[in-house]
């Protein structure tokens, strides 16, 4: 019966592992963070638009709002750009910009000429707050909790399907629980 | 008596060999060098002063995975991120932080995948477990085979019975 059975059982479990290994849809770069459920790193930095000012998600403590990553040298950031611009006509939470590996001119040309959908760029010059939010690429978005709590991260370009299926819910999710 | 000896013999020898060369295996592979020395990424800063600080900094920079090119370190990457990151354990190494506290600082915020040695704990225990298992699976279908082809008449000899 052994003699049968195994090679059967091997071929499934070789078959199953092909089918996750092997699928087409499955982003490899894509990574758990091991932020979620842990408090959102703090930051203090220039505002990519107004170097005097200074922007801190300490500030942010009480509300639900989404960081999102991004750089004028990424393509992909483009390709988001516009959902993120739609995101930010809806009025549902504040999009913070997190300017990484950057030039602020660029920076500034591309939220002149393209539309800026958020509430404020910080600019990463040297990449450490990056590093302290486990940022290895761009783009990248990430949500927020009251609490300041990290709740969730999306590695790709922002859709607006993304933007009704995985974020949506969890807003509304984050808005009901807790204080 | 010759039936049963015979073949005894032949698989505890064989099993002898199979067990030597596991162990000259995991000898040769304990002493060699991590990774053979290729291009090392040249950062502005160049090497640190204390010897024993830069063979640390070469050390734990080989062991954390670049995750922009996944399957090279950050000591052989050339992405920004990787410099980022040289620049980060180079800083907490002149800190006097600890090689534990190194890893622990990018764990927390990579995962545990920026590990390419990841330690051995229960939730690591398979990954580190499995190539013992599949080799003792081998030596013991090895060893199966062996037991049963030696108990199978030579093609010269008469088959018992035939007599």
């Amino acid at each position: 019966m052994w003699k049968y059975l195994l090679p059967v059982a091997a071929f499934v479990a070789l078959a199953v592992l092909f089918a996750f290994g092997l699928n087409p849809n499955r982003d490899i770069h894509a990574l758990p963070s091991p932020l979620i459920g842990k408090p959102a790193p703090l930051f203090n930095l220039t505002d990519v638009m107004d170097p005097a000012r200074t922007i801190s998600n300490a500030a942010l403590k009480g509300q639900v709002y989404m960081l999102n990553v991004w750089g004028t040298w990424c393509y992909a950031c483009r390709q988001e750009h516009e959902a993120l611009l739609d995101i930010a006509r809806q009025h549902v939470l504040p999009i913070v910009g997190l300017d990484y590996m950057d030039q602020r001119e660029k920076a500034q040309q591309w939220l002149t000429q393209l539309g800026n959908p958020y509430s404020g760029v910080a600019f990463d010059t040297d990449g450490r707050t990056a590093i302290d939010w486990g940022v290895y690429g761009a783009p990248e978005t990430f949500l927020v909790d009251r609490q300041g709590r990290v709740i969730y991260k999306f590695i790709s370009p922002m859709t607006p399907e993304v933007w009704q299926h995985d974020f949506l819910p969890r807003i509304e999710a984050a808005r009901r629980s807790g204080a | 008596m010759r039936r049963t000896a015979a073949p005894r013999a032949a698989s505890s020898a064989l099993l002898a060999v199979l067990l030597a060369a596991v162990l000259g295996a995991l000898l040769a592979g304990a002493s060699a060098p991590v990774r053979a020395q290729a291009a090392r990424a040249v950062d502005a800063y160049g090497q640190l002063e204390d010897p024993a600080l830069q063979a640390r900094f070469e050390h734990i920079t080989a062991q954390l995975r670049c995750l922009v090119c996944q399957n090279e370190s950050i000591a052989d990457s050339n992405v920004e991120l990787a410099s980022d990151l040289r620049r980060q354990v180079r800083e907490m190494l002149l800190a006097g932080q600890s090689d534990e506290t190194i890893f622990k600082f990018m764990t927390d915020r990579y995962g545990e995948f920026v590990r390419f040695n990841p330690p051995l704990e229960a939730k690591t225990l398979f990954i580190w477990g499995a190539p013992f298992v599949m080799l003792l699976l081998g030596v013991l279908i090895v060893y199966r085979i062996v037991l049963k082809r030696s108990r199978m008449p030579l093609d010269d000899e008469p088959a018992p019975g035939s007599m």
